[in-house]
């Protein structure tokens, strides 16, 4: 009797104990960065449910808030580690995840990231850091790519360009890529100009590009100023051939409603879109829209994918923060999001590739145009006045 | 029109509008300080209380932002002689910092409440004319900052006419210029004090309602604007309410053309460079006998 109850405890602490792991995660549920945060929310439990509905190991979240502050993200990110956590993913955006990345390295514990795109975050990178989303250059060489097609087609479509980003870890990536790369390319780059998050009058900048002129007006910011800046561009007048966001606040369904007719035919670059044809992409979709009860964006589907990829990687026996770092390496997924394994490639460290994606706002929805293979439209080019 | 000439001026309008909204915040701010000494640290808080108050009708009832005006306007009245009748005017005269801790209390409080009531998300509501614009010899100007700089101008009137033109206007200049004087005269200056304070808090969720069809509501939108009312009336001198609309469009008009001719990086810092100029060159524009003029 007593061996069998023994037996029956044994068995229970093995189903009930052994197979759960927790994953950490960290993001922002509150702050500045509050809608993103429910969107990795989002992509974390669709992501759960359907790995746990699977069999195997029970995968639990210890979600921690980072109030959209740096400082809180590397508390939360102590305080995972003291309950031995295997892995941890987030932030959600750059500046926050790239200081969250060299505190997880110098502790050993590995980190996924969904969505920050700071290049320097896997470029050099550490061992540690593995990064399920792109890096920001495939924003621009995206766009790069598009507007060599138009003038492809059309000689001297697009020759100059400005560009205005948020002046943080995120905005400055991304300026820095593109401004290299436009002027590699030789096109002319006739405005570059850096803001304050928080700011919300752009008027002058885009008074100064009206009187310039430029072909093309890029655009990366977070939520709330992607909406007064497509406002403003209205508002002042400023009418290029083609207004280009990059992703971030552009690629939330939030965008739409917000600037609503002043957003037609703003392009955004993206990495992922409800419409895109990789396997299950319409059905994720629709599974991110019910538990969000709203249009999800990129970053619910980079999460679920992230999620994914911590599964993987408990199941090539990651149950520990050194043994996952090794699984994260073996990981290769093919999921609704695209294909999820970590190289070494150009510079960078543990990063994922990522096809880029250009969508354009159609009838106040983001249509995939460009590449080819994903398209589901045709650009809307020079954009009507 | 000549496309930099253009765009200098369509700058330049731009900026004073945006700047005659500062100045609305700052009158506020401006008038409490002169009557009663206290600077009213939760201004901002009640400029994000009057944005969310538009948010709420409009979503609740689909009511017009503009027509929110009329439940703002009282309510925040209400709420500011509430709170000078039931909490400042409760702390007494003894030390000015604890007047100046409470209304940083209160903003705390204010700010939490929408943080509890709406989320920390930046929420805006998109009427039809947000995007809406207008062009002038050659200036395009967006009708809901043209609205909103008509408005400050209409408060500005308003206040100035319930200041010289009435009982009411005699008393609250007699409480600011000697509160004792004032007392022996028959004027009841608690009543008067909390009448100011809700004119201030008015102003601020006046100017709240007035921004939330140009920008997005949030808890801590506040904090901005208390920033911007302390530059605006300390340039044109704490309690001086002409004082207060020039150091408003001055702002504005600095920020902008600051923007646009040399770096929109340093945008916050035209302002503040201006504010540390002016308390270098003209520091009795700030605590000295301006103080008395409301």
């Amino acid at each position: 009797m007593k061996k069998a109850i023994a037996l029956g405890l044994s068995l229970l602490a093995s189903t009930a104990f052994a197979d759960t792991i927790r994953i950490g995660a960290i993001t922002s549920l509150t702050g500045r960065f509050a809608t993103f945060g429910k969107m990795q929310k989002a992509g974390f439990q669709v992501a759960l449910d359907e790995i746990n509905a699977r069999g195997g190991n029970r995968l639990e979240l210890s979600l921690e808030d980072d109030g959209s502050d740096t400082n809180k993200a590397l508390a939360a990110a102590e305080k995972l580690v003291n309950e031995h956590v295997p892995m941890i993913i987030g932030a959600y955006a750059s500046g926050i995840t790239k200081p969250l990345s060299q505190y997880l390295a110098r502790v050993k514990v590995p980190l996924i990231v969904a969505t920050a795109v700071d290049e320097t975050i896997t470029k050099p990178g550490n061992a540690w850091t593995f990064r399920v989303n792109n890096q920001s250059s495939v924003y621009s060489r995206s766009l790069g790519d598009l507007f060599g097609r138009l003038n492809a087609q059309k000689p001297g479509s697009i020759r100059t360009v400005a560009i205005l980003t948020s002046n943080d870890a995120f905005g400055k990536s991304v300026q820095a890529d593109a401004v290299n790369q436009f002027a590699r390319a030789g096109y002319t780059v006739v405005g570059k100009d850096t803001y304050d998050q928080g700011l919300s009058d752009f008027r002058p900048i885009l008074n100064r590009y009206r009187a310039q002129n430029p072909d093309a007006v890029i655009v990366a910011s977070y939520e709330q100023d992607a909406v007064a800046i497509a406002r403003q561009i209205k508002e002042v007048g400023l009418s290029p051939k083609l207004i280009a966001g990059v992703a971030t606040g552009f690629a939330l369904p939030g965008f739409l409603d917000g600037a609503g007719s002043a957003a037609d035919n703003f392009v955004v670059a993206a990495v992922w879109n409800g419409d895109v044809t990789y396997v299950g992409a319409q059905n994720l979709y629709a599974r991110l829209k019910k538990v969000l009860g709203e249009e999800p964006s990129q970053h619910a589907a980079q999460s679920y994918a992230a999620m994914l990829a911590a599964a993987e990687a408990v199941r090539l026996g990651g149950t520990t923060p050194e043994a996952a770092q090794q699984a994260l390496l073996k990981v290769k997924l093919s999921t609704a999001f695209g294909p999820v394994s970590f190289r070494t490639f150009g510079g960078y460290q543990n990063q994922n590739s990522v096809v880029g994606l250009i969508t354009q706002i159609q009838g106040g929805k983001f249509v995939t145009v460009a590449p080819a293979s994903a398209a589901r439209g045709k650009l809307v080019f020079p954009r009507p006045k | 029109m000549n496309p930099d000439l253009q765009a200098f001026l369509q700058t330049l309008v731009q900026g004073l509008l945006t700047g005659g909204i500062y100045a609305l915040v700052g009158i506020g701010l401006s008038l409490i300080f002169g009557v009663m000494r206290v600077i009213n640290f939760a201004h901002g808080d009640f400029l994000a209380l009057g944005m969310f108050l538009t948010l709420f009708l409009f979503k609740t009832l689909h009511l017009d932002p503009y027509l929110s005006l009329l439940v703002a306007l009282p309510l925040g009245f209400a709420l500011g002689y509430f709170i000078q009748r039931f909490v400042l005017s409760r702390l007494g005269d003894r030390l000015a910092e604890s007047s100046m801790l409470a209304t940083l209390g209160l903003g705390l409080i204010v700010s939490n409440m929408l943080l509890l009531g709406f989320g920390a998300q930046p929420q805006t509501i998109n009427v039809p004319y947000a995007n809406n614009t207008f062009t002038l010899g050659g200036i395009q100007v967006s009708v809901a900052l043209l609205v909103a700089g008509l408005g400050t101008l209409a408060a500005i009137v308003g206040l100035n006419l319930l200041l010289y033109r009435t009982e009411l206007g005699r008393a609250i200049r007699a409480t600011a210029q000697n509160p004792l004087g004032a007392e022996l005269q028959g004027v009841n200056t608690r009543t008067i004090q909390a009448i100011v304070f809700g004119l201030g808090v008015a102003f601020a969720a006046v100017a709240g309602v007035l921004l939330l069809p140009l920008l997005y509501a949030y808890p801590t939108v506040g904090e901005t604007f208390t920033l911007k009312a302390f530059v605006v009336t300390v340039l044109g001198g704490l309690g001086n309410l002409p004082g207060a609309i020039v150091g408003g469009l001055f702002l504005g008009g600095v920020e902008s053309m600051g923007s646009y001719y040399i770096s929109n990086n340093y945008r916050d810092a035209y302002g503040l460079v201006a504010f540390l100029l002016v308390l270098l060159l003209r520091p009795e524009g700030l605590f000295g006998k301006t103080v008395k003029r409301v």
